[in-house]
Parts: structure tokens; C-alpha cells; sequence
């Protein structure tokens, strides 16, 4: 009996802190819903005063669909690279202890070190040189995979550490070639991991900014962030037009993940491991 | 190269549009669909079919870099905005196009008409290397309600750097500012100062004065004393200025680029006056703003460039009443919007200045930025502030 | 002449393909950006001969310049604190929430995934609703604090020089905290449950089981999580650009949105360049002791 009543008071003890940090995301929401002086006025209010509900007239006079579409054929894209080109590296690393893998993973971890801003300069003259600026896409694809490679590998790698090592000798044992025992038990085992940190690839990736604004000029193929700051220049800012675009822009991926996140990180490893 | 990638794209246009021998300038611009330079452009393709103009926006905090970077791999416009202090980087690199011989040649443009501080604003080492597309400049906004409130007379708005000072206290209330205005570290910062330091015989050049000292003070005291924000030090003018629309600070000094928001959102008499001076006989100055339409040097069409930037200098007379800047050159405006402010701008242009010329102004206005955010922030008096920023400053002049 | 060929297809070859293929990839896209930036610090650099490499080398006078600015240190000693800060309270709130919603109560991993809020709004909105949550006059956390009477007079969090860092670093928790509890979740899940039942059969205390069992068993996680959480709080440049733009006067600078101001703003490159430079050893820094700490991990 007691039992059950802990485990309320934990569940309302888990809304305050998910209230506590959320309120970030339900200010947005006002402030979509707020005329601009509102949301400079003093004190604060925390119910628009006057209902201003704009999403249709935002969607359609910035045709969001295509931005939509664009931040999703980037982000799918970038996953789609690091997972192959990473899942592998991670693993290796995770198994093999040498000086050289010191070295490699070393390596990996120094290639993230500056941000966005500070690289696509150069960026932006080698791709232009190559010729890939033809492809503004594919540019942003790439450039975006090799930003986030690293992380994905440092973490794919910690959840290869946690998958034993007997199960791969059992493998190998019972005649299993080691891409085989890679392929069939050692990666679906680590697969949790890796969707869990393919969502936050993705994510990321759904978000990049610096790299889309500079590499792709044309309108129809610019991904939403983009098309979010191209609204708000300095002086034209409609603050609440841009929280409403933030708003259509994170609230269907919020929805998507709380309902994923469910399945990938409840359960499935204990399971698993048994 | 470069013409081999032209001559490519014009077969393009030859394969899958129909209109054959058309010119394509590529235009870039810090505004969005539906405003300036998108409007123009519009209107001008419709006068001239054989013309295509490609717009494309870029933020205006990115202008300079994307479009050094854009001169670096030849995929530079032909056509461009550029905001005033930055036309003498690009000019002295020759990498626009000198208008001298355009201009005397125009039956539209006569030299004459543009206004001093827009004209030095495009004009570098006796070229000429733009036509501004229209200018802006500031001056105080105040709200006339507030002023009856604490029985001021809203006909008499402060003349004087002390009658500021005075209204400011008394409009200042608990949950009201006396004045709002931006001290930012930003080129924004710099430009709401300069007209101060100008005013008192100063310039960017010449910071180690009196009266500099006094304007950054009077700045510091109107923080100091709580009749302007903290926040003063880190808000835009358009950041600012909302507060004044919410009814939380009386007066604001900004410029005309508020108008059309102002009268959606402040539900108030608000009115505007021209930018305080030191003392009632002294010199008047005020900021110069906006840009202007350059040309540059590698365009493939210089003419047929200059005739549409010509077509825009000619629709000067529509940017009060339909893009919200005024004037840079001597233009009948008939039936102007908000007819009052708009002789208070209009007057106060008279005594606009431009920021610098000079190709290193970034570095010129940063200095001016340290000055005020260490005087304001209280880490260095106003005095040893500009004598830090004046050794910045000559550094880059030398 | 077997066993070579095994090893070819199921050893050290298998090994090799794998890692270089990753490898490989970063070197082509990210190695070539870094080399520039440091050959870049070497030159005088100009807006306009950004393209090629055909520019003055000045040798160590870039380093000497910025090196010898008055405003140097105040912005070397910020990003300590701004780094160093940000990532102790990212992990230890997102540690413990990870654990805490590794209890069992209902709803427990719905709400966890409520977190990810935080990852997914655009980095200019997040920048702009902490800039109206901090604003000193309508600022909503003022409101809060003064209502709860926890302060009687207004905090100007962004425009006051001694809080100026701290908020930024404030949101900046904000930003990382999901990251670290969902990673750290992910590892706690692994950790299997008889190790712990066996644990307390012993008559460990939960204390002791934290530091004999979760601690342990986490080691490859928080190492990730710590190194990673460095390298990305040195990456945070939004924040800085929506909030205090590094001022009043510097007090909030740090050295990711210095570099991009002498680059970029200023147009001193080659300055700019210097303080990238600088970052790169501090990474390399932190690098060198992750792939350290990673020694340990078989032993544990």
C-alpha cells in the first residue's frame, strides 16, 4: 500500500521537474500566441491577454512544407552516413586496445573542436572549388555528417563496451566469421545505443544552421532553420510569427520522440542481456 | 571561367525558358519578399521583359563576409546593398564600380540632389561608388499620454541635454522608464552615440574632448539613476523601443524604421522630436543611416546594372511611405504618413553625418563600443575610457 | 598462408576497414578546416584573400597581438569558468535525473522524454526565450524571484557584468542537461539488475552500491558524456550571439565568440585565427586525457 503511494509521489515529483524544465518550451508556445508589445510588457503575463493564433497564415505564407521537407531529407541523410561510417569505427574502438586505436580515437574526438562558425569558411572555398556547391544538399549533408561523426562514434562505442565480450567468443566459437558475429549479434544487442544516438544525430541535424545558410542559396532547398531566420531580420522581427514557426516546427518531432523514446530506452537492453 | 559558367547558364535559360537574349542580374539585399528591393525588382522586370533580376536575401549581419567571400570564388551579384560605413572597405579594394561617369551621364541622377552625409557615405578618395537607396536617421520618441500624467507639457519636449535629463526623472515611475535607448556593443551602439560626441565638437577621430566626457557621463547617469534600463547595455534600438511601445519607458531615441509597428502596438499619443543638443546654442547633429545600391566591379552588364539602379534612385519619393526610410536626396514627397514626424526626421536629416569613411570602420567602432560598455558597466571612468579608445583609434588611422 | 588470409577477413583487416572508413571521412571534411585555420593564424590574413593560401606569413605576430591584449585574460579565465561550470552541473543534474527516472513509477520513461525538448528547439528560439526569461525589467525569472520574495530588487542577469556569464552559463545547462540524462539513462538500463539484487543480498547500502556498482559500470558512459559535454560547451556559440553578444565589455566573452569576432566582425583573421588555434590545443587537452581514461575501462 505504502508502495503505491511512493510511486505517485515520485511520478509528481517527476512532473515538477518536468514542468520546472520545460517552461522554456511552454513560454514559446505564449509567446506564439502573444501580440508583439505583449511580450515586452511588465509584469510578464502568463496567458496571452488576447488570443493571436497565426499557424495557418505562417505556414503558408512561408511555405513551410518545403522547408520541412528539406530539413528532413538533411537530416535523414546525415544519419543515414554517420551510422554507416560510424557503427563500425565505434566498434573496433571498443574492442581492440592497441596504441593505434589510442591514436584513432584521439583523432576523432580532435575533429569536432570548433564550431560551426568558425569552419565553413574554409568549407565553403574547398566545396566551391570541388564543385559540390552544384549540389547544395548533398554539401550540407556532408559537411553536417562529418560535424557530428565523432560524437556518434565516442558514444556508439561506450554502448559496445557494455555488450560482453563472451557473447562474440560464443559466436566466433560456433563458426560465426567476425562480420558475421558483428553483424548478427554484437550490433542488434548494441542496438539501442545506436538508435537512441541515431535520434540525437538526427535531431542535431534537423537543427543545423550555419552550415545550410551559407551553402545553399536557393529558397526551395533551404531546410527550416533558415527559413526561420530569414523572417526575423533585425528590424522586422515578429517575434511572435517566429515562436509560432518554432512552435509547427518542434511540436510534431516532440510528439514522434516521446512516443520512440518509449520503446528505445525503457526495457530493451535488460532484456536483452539475459 | 567565369563566362564559361555564364555562357552555361544562358544556355540553360535558352533550353527551358522561352525568353530568349535576356539579361539576369543577381541582386543581393538584407530585405525579405515584399519589401524594397523585392518590390523594385518586381516592378522593374515588368517594365523591362528582357531583364531578369534574381533577388536573394542575405542577414544583414552576414552582408560583408558572404559577399567577400562571394568576391573570394567569383560567385559575387552584380548589384548589391551595402550599409554605409562599409562602402569604403569595398571601394578601396576596387572592387565596385566608380558611377562618376554614369552619373553625368544620367538624365535621372544629378549629384547635386543627394544629400551631404549620403553622398560622403558612398563617395571614397573622389569616386563615386553607389547611389543610396534612401537614408535614416534618429530622433527622441515620446509618449504624450505619460507626459500629461506627470503634467509636462507634451507641445514642449526637451531642447536641451539637462531638460532631457529633467523629463527623464519625472516620467520616471515605478514600473515606468524615463527613456530608452541602446548602448549595445554593436555598430548599433556606435551609431546612436556618434550624433552625442558630434554635438559637442567631437568625432571618431577626435574622442578626447569635454564634451565626450559629458555625453558619456549623462549616459551613465541616466543608468545610474534608474531613469533607463541596465538591460540599455545589451538591448537593440528595436528591442529597446518595444519597450516603449509596451508603455515601459516615456521616451525613446530611435528612428523611422518604428514607425510602422509603433502605431500597430502603442496604444498611446506618441510623437517624436529631434535629438536633444548640449546646450540651446549648440551645434545639431544626428546619425545617418540605411545604405546603398552599389555595383560591382566584375559584373558582366555594368549598364544595364546601372540603368536598374538608376530606376531605383528614381523611385526615392515612395521609400517614407512605403518602405519606412526617408529621402537622400532633396525629393518632393507628396501626402507623407504621420506628416508631423516625418518634418521631424526630415529636418533632422539635415544634420545627419556619416560614420567615418573609413575601409577599417569595424575596428574604429568597436573602440567607440569598449568607451561606452566601460563607462557604462562602471569599470572605467568616461575619461580614461576614450583615452583608451582614442589610442585603439589611432592606431588604425595611422 | 590460412592464417594470413583469416586475419585479412576476419582480424586485424576487418578492424582496419572499419576504422578508416570513418577515419577517412573526417579527414577529408573536418582535418582540411582546422589545417586552414592554423596555417591562417600564421599569415595576415584579409577579408578578401580568404580563397587562397598566397598571403604574407608573419610568423608569431598574430600571437603576440592577441596574446598581448588587455582583454585577453578576462576572456581566457571566462571560458574556464563558463566550460568548467557548465559541464559539472550538466552532469551532475543529468545523472540525477537519470537515476532518479530509473526508478519505477508510472509514467517514468513518457516524462523522461519530455527532456528532449531542450534538444530540439531551434537554437535561435532557445536564444531568444532566455533572453526574455532573463531580461532584467519583464524578465519572468525576476517576476518569479521577486514574487517569491527570494529577492527584493531586480537582477539585470544580462546586462550586469558579474551575472552576464552565469546566465549564459545558466542556459547553457539548460541546453546540455537532456543530453547527458539520455546518454546516462541508455547506460544505466545496461547496468543488469542481478548485480545489484547480489549487491544487496551482501547488505550493501545504496551509497555503497552507487559507488561499487553504477560508478564503475558507468565509467565508459561518464567518459563519453564528460569529454563530449567539454567539447560541445566549447562549440556553444548561439547562446552568446542571442543573449549578452559577450559583453557588457567583454565580462561574457569567451574565446569560441571572440574567434568569430575578430574574424568576422572585425575582420582581423588572422587574430581570429589564433584563438581557434588556441581551442584546438585545449581539445587536444581534453582528448588526451579521455582516450587516457579509456585505459581503465577493461579493467572495471
Amino acid at each position: 500500500m505504502t508502495r503505491r503511494y511512493t510511486r505517485y509521489g515520485l511520478c509528481a515529483l517527476a512532473i515538477l521537474f518536468v514542468a520546472i524544465y520545460l517552461f522554456p518550451l511552454y513560454w514559446m508556445y505564449v509567446t506564439a500566441m502573444k501580440s508583439g508589445t505583449e511580450i515586452f510588457a511588465n509584469p510578464p503575463t502568463f496567458w496571452p491577454r488576447d488570443l493571436h493564433w497565426q499557424v495557418g497564415e505562417i505556414w503558408t505564407r512561408l511555405q513551410m512544407d518545403t522547408y520541412l521537407k528539406n530539413s528532413l531529407i538533411i537530416a535523414a541523410g546525415v544519419t543515414v552516413i554517420v551510422c554507416l561510417c560510424g557503427t563500425g569505427c565505434a566498434y573496433v574502438l571498443a574492442r581492440v586496445r592497441n596504441r593505434w586505436m589510442d591514436v584513432v580515437l584521439f583523432l576523432v574526438l580532435m575533429m569536432q573542436v570548433l564550431p560551426s562558425s568558425l569552419m565553413i569558411t574554409p568549407i565553403f572555398v574547398a566545396f566551391n572549388q570541388v564543385g559540390l556547391m552544384e549540389y547544395p544538399r548533398l554539401s550540407v549533408v556532408l559537411a553536417q555528417a562529418a560535424k557530428v561523426l565523432p560524437l556518434y562514434i565516442v558514444l556508439v562505442r561506450a554502448t559496445f563496451l557494455q555488450v560482453p565480450g563472451e557473447l562474440e567468443e560464443a559466436a566466433l566459437v560456433d563458426g560465426n566469421s567476425r562480420v558475421g558475429a558483428f553483424l548478427t549479434i554484437i550490433a542488434p544487442l548494441a542496438r539501442n545505443g545506436i538508435l537512441v544516438t541515431g535520434v540525437l544525430i538526427f535531431l542535431q541535424s534537423f537543427g543545423e544552421y550555419v552550415y545550410a545558410r551559407s551553402l545553399i542559396s536557393q529558397r526551395p532547398l533551404q531546410p527550416a532553420t533558415v527559413g526561420l531566420q530569414s523572417f526575423m531580420g533585425p528590424n522586422t522581427s515578429d517575434w511572435s510569427g517566429v515562436m509560432t514557426y518554432s512552435a509547427i516546427y518542434v511540436t510534431p518531432i516532440l510528439i514522434i520522440f516521446v512516443l520512440l523514446q518509449r520503446q528505445i530506452v525503457s526495457g530493451l537492453t535488460s532484456g536483452a542481456l539475459k | 571561367m567565369k563566362r564559361l559558367a555564364l555562357g552555361c547558364s544562358a544556355l540553360v535559360t535558352l533550353a527551358t525558358a522561352a525568353t530568349a537574349q535576356s539579361v539576369e542580374l543577381d541582386l543581393w539585399t538584407i530585405d525579405d519578399p515584399g519589401e524594397y528591393h523585392y518590390v523594385l525588382a518586381e516592378e522593374y522586370m515588368q517594365a523591362n521583359p528582357d531583364v531578369k533580376i534574381n533577388v536573394r536575401t542575405v542577414q544583414f549581419r552576414d552582408m560583408v563576409n558572404d559577399l567577400a567571400r562571394g568576391m573570394a570564388t567569383g560567385e559575387s551579384p552584380d548589384i548589391t546593398y551595402i550599409d554605409n560605413p562599409e562602402v569604403a572597405l569595398f571601394a578601396s579594394r576596387g572592387l565596385l564600380l566608380d558611377l562618376t561617369p554614369y552619373i553625368e551621364a544620367s538624365d535621372i541622377v544629378n549629384k547635386e540632389d543627394i544629400f551631404p552625409g549620403p553622398l560622403s557615405s558612398v563617395t571614397y578618395e573622389g569616386g563615386i561608388y553607389g547611389l543610396p537607396r534612401g537614408a535614416n536617421t534618429i530622433a527622441l520618441y515620446y509618449n504624450a499620454d505619460k507626459f500629461r500624467e506627470a503634467g509636462l507639457d507634451p507641445d514642449n519636449p526637451p531642447q536641451t541635454w539637462a531638460e532631457l535629463y529633467e523629463t527623464a526623472k519625472a516620467l520616471t515611475t515605478d514600473d515606468t522608464y524615463g527613456l530608452a535607448f541602446s548602448a549595445v556593443a554593436t555598430e548599433e551602439g556606435t551609431f546612436q552615440f556618434l550624433p552625442w560626441l558630434q554635438m559637442t565638437g567631437g568625432d571618431f577621430d577626435n574622442l578626447q574632448t569635454e564634451g565626450a566626457v559629458e555625453a558619456l557621463a549623462l549616459w551613465k547617469s541616466f543608468i545610474d539613476d534608474g531613469l533607463a534600463s541596465p538591460d540599455t547595455l545589451i538591448r537593440s534600438q528595436w528591442d529597446s523601443t518595444g519597450t516603449f511601445n509596451a508603455g515601459a519607458a516615456a521616451m525613446s531615441i530611435s528612428g523611422p524604421w518604428e514607425l510602422p509597428r509603433m502605431s500597430k502596438e502603442a496604444g498611446f499619443d506618441f510623437r517624436a522630436a529631434m535629438l536633444p543638443i548640449p546646450t540651446a546654442d549648440a551645434e545639431r547633429a544626428s546619425a545617418l543611416g540605411e545604405g546603398d545600391n552599389v555595383i560591382l566591379a566584375n559584373t558582366d552588364n555594368p549598364d544595364e546594372a546601372f540603368a536598374f539602379v538608376e530606376f531605383l534612385y528614381a523611385n526615392m519619393d515612395r521609400v517614407w511611405n512605403e518602405f519606412g526610410y526617408l529621402p537622400a536626396a532633396n525629393v518632393e514627397v507628396s501626402d507623407p504618413d504621420y506628416p508631423e514626424i516625418y518634418a521631424v526626421f526630415e529636418e533632422s536629416m539635415k544634420y545627419a553625418r556619416n560614420r567615418g569613411p573609413h575601409p577599417e570602420w569595424p575596428k574604429i567602432s568597436q573602440a567607440i563600443q569598449g568607451a561606452i560598455q566601460s563607462s557604462l558597466t562602471g569599470q572605467a571612468a568616461p575619461a580614461d575610457a576614450l583615452d583608451r579608445a582614442q589610442s585603439q583609434i589611432d592606431k588604425v588611422l595611422d | 598462408m590460412l592464417r594470413f588470409r583469416n586475419t585479412f577477413t576476419d582480424g586485424v583487416g576487418f578492424d582496419t576497414v572499419l576504422v578508416m572508413l570513418a577515419l577517412g571521412y573526417l579527414v577529408v571534411f573536418s582535418a582540411y578546416p582546422l589545417v586552414y585555420n592554423i596555417i591562417m593564424s600564421f599569415q595576415e590574413v584579409d577579408l578578401f584573400s580568404l580563397a587562397s593560401f598566397d598571403r604574407p606569413f608573419v610568423g608569431l605576430d598574430n600571437y603576440r597581438d592577441v596574446l598581448g591584449r588587455p582583454e585577453a585574460w578576462t576572456i581566457f579565465l571566462n571560458t574556464v569558468k563558463f566550460v568548467g561550470i557548465s559541464v559539472a552541473a550538466q552532469l551532475t543534474i543529468g545523472f540525477g535525473l537519470a537515476m532518479f527516472f530509473q526508478l519505477d513509477f508510472p509514467g517514468n520513461s513518457w516524462l523522461r522524454g519530455l527532456f528532449l525538448a531542450g534538444w530540439i528547439m531551434p537554437a535561435l528560439v532557445v536564444g531568444a526565450v532566455w533572453s526574455w526569461i532573463l531580461a532584467g525589467d519583464f524578465g519572468v525569472l525576476n517576476h518569479a524571484l521577486l514574487s517569491l520574495g527570494l529577492t527584493s530588487e531586480r537582477i539585470f542577469w544580462l546586462s550586469d557584468p558579474d551575472m552576464a556569464l552565469y546566465s549564459v552559463i545558466i542556459a547553457n545547462i539548460w541546453l546540455g542537461v537532456p543530453f547527458n540524462m539520455i546518454l546516462l539513462s541508455v547506460g544505466l538500463a545496461g547496468i543488469p539488475e542481478d548485480i545489484y539484487e547480489a549487491a544487496e543480498m551482501d547488505g550493501a547500502t545504496r551509497v555503497q552500491r552507487f559507488f561499487t556498482i553504477t560508478l564503475p559500470m558507468m565509467r565508459a558512459q561518464l567518459g563519453a558524456v564528460i569529454s563530449l559535454g567539454t567539447i560541445f560547451t566549447l562549440q556553444q556559440f548561439d547562446l552568446f550571439a542571442a543573449l549578452t553578444q559577450g559583453g557588457p565589455s567583454n565580462a561574457s566573452n569567451v574565446f569560441q565568440y571572440w574567434s568569430w569576432q575578430l574574424s568576422f566582425q572585425y575582420y582581423e583573421i588572422g587574430v581570429g585565427s589564433v584563438i581557434s588555434v588556441l581551442m584546438i590545443l585545449f581539445v587536444i587537452l581534453v582528448a588526451a586525457i579521455y582516450v587516457r581514461s579509456t585505459r581503465a575501462e577493461h579493467v572495471a
